[in-house]
């Protein structure tokens, strides 16, 4: 008898048990820091000496610093290109690669290959391509006689934000190539063919068949590039330009990281958290909304 | 018809020799430069170097002791992977194939996580840290990676334990498996795919890891690869082709790995993304 109730009570609690450390360290480590940031940026703390209480003040220094609102601006130009580039470049390349040709293997080894790189890697690669005196990307620009280009690709305001964009557009149109190509694969043949007998354009084939079937590798694509594209960026900014020159290239991220530890403000740099936090919010919940939909997933 | 059909498919090669110069040749130029004299890497922008330079190696790898580094990169990746595979797998199992009360809690709790970026937990994590003594601790590190990677650890390993059929622990549980051992000795083994893609995904994320490491670390012999290299930018006067060697020597064996595991790689990156 004790030894079925054991057996009973046993496998009830099998699945708590399997989840307890999942749990356990999500609490602690994910869930109680957030948490802990919101009680923070409601303190004046420098890190070191005793919080004082200061309520709400935080967001208000936070909310009429002119650098956080361009830092914002800044990061949602960034974020938003960002996403719209990866996946334009990484469905036209997909679209170039889905028919076999000579070669076609090494060029998706090697458009694949940034994406195995540290951004730490990546910036200083890239800053000194884009020195204005050594760098290649101006000399390539002067010998196609093309001199008219040449600028300081970092250290203009106007041109800078650009640049780093396009250095994490390199990086990872590879990765959404090879998503967008598995997607273009699973689309059955027999819809062409369909189409091929009614004299379908190739522009109609397209609209017609290959968008609408690529729906959920899309929205894939899009969301993975999205959520990543708001805080993602603080290691390659602060590599190639550390938010200068004259905060031109400053993103939400790199601000609250020298407001923390170069200004010693933990309170407010909490309060820009926070506040960034709730602006991707937004994104956050559709995919987390997305991901916990089944249908998407189905074997 | 014809030379227009021609024309477009020269079109197509031209718009992906273009694509392929632009992404391979900051890197063959990363090696080139690394293999130059400094007088050469002012000069002789764009060729390869008259002769190879490789001392440059040697100094970058003394300069910024990168052994050292390699061995702290490898410690903080191995012991974040295993931590995460088996916590992830153990809850992703659960919540995939048994039925409890608050299921559904549990899976949506674990990925609120994916609406917290870690960027916003990097100043509270480091406060927290600091309570915890985890500060310049390679244990700090590899903790909040793991916790870090979680929410989209459970999700994938959950998609990929939904996916296989259920008559095998079935038929295993019959002949007197008990449920944990099922999971083990049946599902584990048909779940190789799923796990590759949560080691490559999350292992290159770790391996890559600045911000997290930046904040936490604070002996430079405690450092892992990517702080290693921002040493030299930090520097005055950096010597730009021993720290190129330098780049080329964390570079290639992921390089390497990366090409050896390719097909892997992949189908790993691209299984559960794509609807089958």
């Amino acid at each position: 008898m004790d030894h079925l109730k054991n057996a009973k009570l046993k496998s009830r609690m099998f699945p708590y048990l399997m989840c307890a450390p999942a749990l356990v360290i999500f609490t602690v480590f994910v869930l109680f820091p957030f948490l802990y940031g919101i009680y923070i940026s409601m303190h004046n703390w420098n890190g070191l000496s005793a919080m004082t209480w200061n309520g709400l003040k935080n967001y208000l220094y936070v909310l009429t610093d002119s650098v956080f609102w361009l830092s914002m601006k800044h990061t949602f130009i960034y974020a938003i290109l960002v996403t719209i580039l990866k996946n334009v470049a990484g469905l036209l390349l997909a679209l170039l690669v889905s028919k076999e040709f000579r070669g076609r293997t090494a060029f998706r080894v090697a458009v694949y290959m940034p994406v195995t790189f540290s951004y730490v890697v990546i910036g200083v690669l890239w800053s000194w391509i884009y020195n204005p005196t050594f760098g290649i990307l101006n000399n390539f620009l002067d010998t196609v006689g093309a001199g008219f280009l040449i600028q300081g690709w970092l250290s203009d305001p106007n041109v800078a934000l650009y640049s780093i964009i396009f250095v994490d557009v390199w990086k990872w149109c590879g990765f959404h190539m090879i998503l967008y190509l598995a997607g273009l694969q699973s689309i059955p043949r027999d819809l062409y063919e369909a189409a091929d007998i009614d004299g379908a354009s190739r522009m109609q084939k397209f609209l017609r068949i290959t968008l609408p079937q690529l729906n959920s590798t899309l929205v894939i694509n899009v969301l993975m590039s999205i959520t990543g594209a708001f805080i993602a960026n603080y290691d390659v900014v602060n590599i190639m330009t550390g938010g200068g020159p004259f905060n031109s290239t400053e993103v939400a991220l790199t601000y609250t990281m020298r407001t923390a530890l170069s200004l010693n403000n933990m309170g407010k740099a909490c309060a820009m958290s926070v506040l960034l936090f709730l602006f991707v919010l937004v994104f956050g919940f559709i995919q987390m909304r997305a991901m916990s939909r089944d249908e998407n997933y189905a074997d | 018809m014809k030379t227009k059909k021609i024309a477009t498919r020269t079109l197509a090669y031209l718009a992906l020799l273009v694509v392929f110069l632009i992404i391979i040749y900051p890197v063959v130029w990363m090696i080139a430069g690394s293999l130059k004299t400094e007088q050469e890497f002012y000069q002789n922008v764009w060729g390869l170097p008259s002769q190879f330079q490789w001392d440059n190696y040697s100094r970058a790898w003394n300069h910024a002791k990168l052994g050292q580094k390699y061995v702290n990169s490898l410690l903080v990746t191995g012991g974040f992977l295993c931590i995460l595979l088996p916590v992830v797998c153990c809850a992703a199992y659960a919540i995939a194939r048994v039925q409890f009360k608050g299921k559904n809690w549990v899976f949506r709790y674990l990925l609120m996580g994916v609406m917290i970026p870690g960027g916003v937990l990097a100043i509270p994590s480091f406060a927290l840290a600091v309570k915890l003594s985890l500060v310049d601790t390679r244990t700090g590190l590899t903790l909040f990676c793991v916790a870090h990677s979680i929410a989209f650890g459970v999700f994938l390993m959950r998609s990929f334990f939904i996916s296989l059929p259920k008559s095998l622990e079935e038929a295993a549980m019959i002949d007197g498996c008990t449920r944990f051992g099922s999971f083990l000795r049946v599902i584990l083994p048909l779940s190789v795919p799923g796990l590759m893609t949560q080691v490559i995904y999350s292992g290159l994320n770790v391996w890559n890891n600045y911000l997290m490491a930046n904040l936490l670390i604070r002996s430079p012999e405690k450092q892992t690869l990517p702080l290693g290299l921002a040493i030299f930018t930090a520097e005055n006067n950096v010597k730009y082709p021993v720290l190129f060697a330098a780049l080329v020597c964390v570079t290639v064996p992921m390089l390497l790995v990366y090409i050896a595991g390719q097909k892997t790689f992949i189908a790993g990156m691209t299984a559960g993304a794509v609807k089958g």
